[in-house]
């Protein structure tokens, strides 16, 4: 048996070195898979809580939209105000118990992310559609677009820019928060962590490891996001056509060298 | 002459805020209609009611004699034939030059790719930003934003243009492009509603200048005789403060 820390982290590494891929693999899936679905989750909360009753609606319209609201207003308040891990278990031993459902512990642990991050990003999203400047709005409907083609063409490409970093944060959480989810026996990271400390009794040795997965996996999800973000912003230069048929008469422009440009192309 | 807009006692209020007290006016086709009046006067409110972005509490507008607000009119049609250009330019933000002055080609008046490009390259010619399709509004100056708002109006063929103050954001030397685009506009017969400050413009430009007050409309008439021998006291003041 090893003596030191090191070698404990050695030993732990070969004995268990494929237990730890495969939970940190289940930990990415089950953080990945909920992020992107409770992002379609919050889209369409979202959406929806933006709709104003168009003008001349009559009371039943006004009523279903009314009711719509207030429903996805109880969906917001529940699941954020209730903590993921009680989500958990009510979710997957309520459905065992009195649905009859045995769910997939993988699947059943993507369910409760899924809708658990759904209901902060339909806020996030909120935010991002509100933080688009009115006169888009404007535009789009004076140009004759409908309140899906505005959001869909012009709103949301802006908001869910404005957003990324949040919903970067949200992956984020949601990588380190899956850890909770091993109450329902998901074999995420944390999961198998449990088991191996329990066969040596080598616990902080263990968590040491699982600690620095962790850490890998965050700054390196936030390395791509930031990326994502760059290519989002498009590039800072872009080309004067001196003439529409003529590939020759091209001006690259960049933001320092545009007025220089631009004098060239009106000398 | 035909009657293209009629707004018939339109009312409007913020809250207890009556903003419009009864306007009543008539755009008639290839005219130039200039609104002026002091800030909070109701002039730029008006506009926005008449493209719906403001919903009026009272009074009727008509296009060809069919009143708007009744929902018989078809409103992403209406919006494409009256076309507005604003002060803030609010160009689609996500989007390119050319991509602008396409997208309500496609979605709204389902032209297909090829056609809403060549459409919107004739108008940017037209306002000298064909050279600029690539770029990104935040690379423009404002006046060749404006220029380029004002071409993804004209992309949609519209039959009038309602202009919301479009060179009150930019800075003195930029107003003169967009006003000429204005001008060559006026000439080639378009039906024009233009809420400005640019006393210059409207005498040289517009057939009928209306001259706004406390939300009614205090006068009316061809800009020789409003401009230059003003009746009221409020529109003497008014001018006098403009030079």
């Amino acid at each position: 048996m090893p003596t030191t820390f090191f070698g404990w982290v050695g030993f732990l590494l070969e004995q268990y070195g494929p237990l730890f891929a495969a939970g940190t693999a289940m930990t990415l899936l089950i953080s990945l898979s909920g992020t992107v679905l409770g992002f379609i989750i919050g889209l369409l909360v979202a959406i929806v809580r933006t709709i104003e009753p168009p003008r001349g609606a009559g009371p039943v319209r006004r009523a279903l939209l009314g009711a719509a609201h207030a429903l996805m207003n109880v969906y917001i308040q529940v699941f954020r105000g209730t903590p993921m891990i009680v989500q958990a278990m009510v979710i997957y031993y309520g459905s065992m118990q009195y649905l009859g459902i045995d769910m997939d512990h993988t699947a059943a642990a993507i369910f409760v992310i899924s809708i658990n991050t759904g209901a902060y990003m339909a806020e996030i999203i909120r935010g991002g559609i509100i933080s688009v400047d009115k006169g888009q709005f404007e535009a789009a409907h004076a140009i004759g677009m409908t309140h899906w083609q505005t959001m869909t063409t012009v709103v949301l490409p802006q908001a869910i820019r404005n957003i990324l970093p949040s919903v970067g944060n949200e992956f984020i959480v949601n990588i380190k928060d899956s850890s909770v989810l091993n109450v329902i026996a998901v074999s995420e990271l944390f999961f198998q962590a449990k088991s191996a400390a329990g066969t040596y009794f080598r616990y902080f040795e263990v968590y040491f490891i699982v600690a620095v997965i962790y850490l890998v996996l965050t700054l390196t999800v936030s390395r791509i996001l930031r990326f994502v973000e760059k290519k989002m912003d498009g590039p800072d230069n872009y080309v004067i056509h001196g003439s529409q048929s003529d590939s020759r008469a091209e001006i690259h422009v960049s933001a320092e060298n545009e007025r220089e440009a631009v004098k060239r192309w009106n000398a | 002459m035909e009657r293209v807009i009629e707004v018939e006692g339109l009312k409007k209020s913020f809250g207890s805020h009556e903003v419009l007290k009864g306007i009543n006016f008539t755009a008639e086709k290839g005219q130039v209609t200039c609104i002026i009046g002091s800030s909070g006067s109701g002039k730029s409110t008006l506009l926005r009611c008449i493209n719906l972005l403001e919903v009026p509490d009272g009074g009727r507008i008509l296009y060809h004699g069919q009143n708007i607000l009744s929902g018989a009119v078809n409103m992403p049609q209406y919006h494409a034939r009256v076309g507005m250009v604003f002060q803030q330019f609010n160009l689609f933000g996500n989007m390119n030059v050319l991509e602008n002055c396409m997208a309500g080609q496609m979605k709204v008046l389902h032209r297909s790719r090829a056609e809403s490009e060549q459409n919107a390259l004739k108008y940017l010619k037209k306002v000298g930003m064909a050279a600029y399709v690539g770029a990104m509004p935040r690379q423009l100056s404002g006046g060749q934003k404006q220029r380029v708002a004002i071409a993804r109006t004209l992309a949609m063929d519209p039959e009038v243009i309602l202009f919301d103050e479009p060179t009150s954001a930019l800075d003195p030397e930029m107003v003169g492009e967009v006003l000429g685009v204005m001008q060559d506009l006026a000439q080639e017969g378009m039906t024009m509603l233009v809420v400005t400050h640019e006393m210059g413009f409207a005498r040289a430009v517009a057939n009928q200048v209306v001259f706004m007050d406390g939300g009614v409309i205090c006068e009316q008439g061809a800009p020789g005789e409003v401009l230059t021998s003003p009746r009221s006291e409020r529109l003497k003041a008014f001018l006098s403060s403009m030079l």
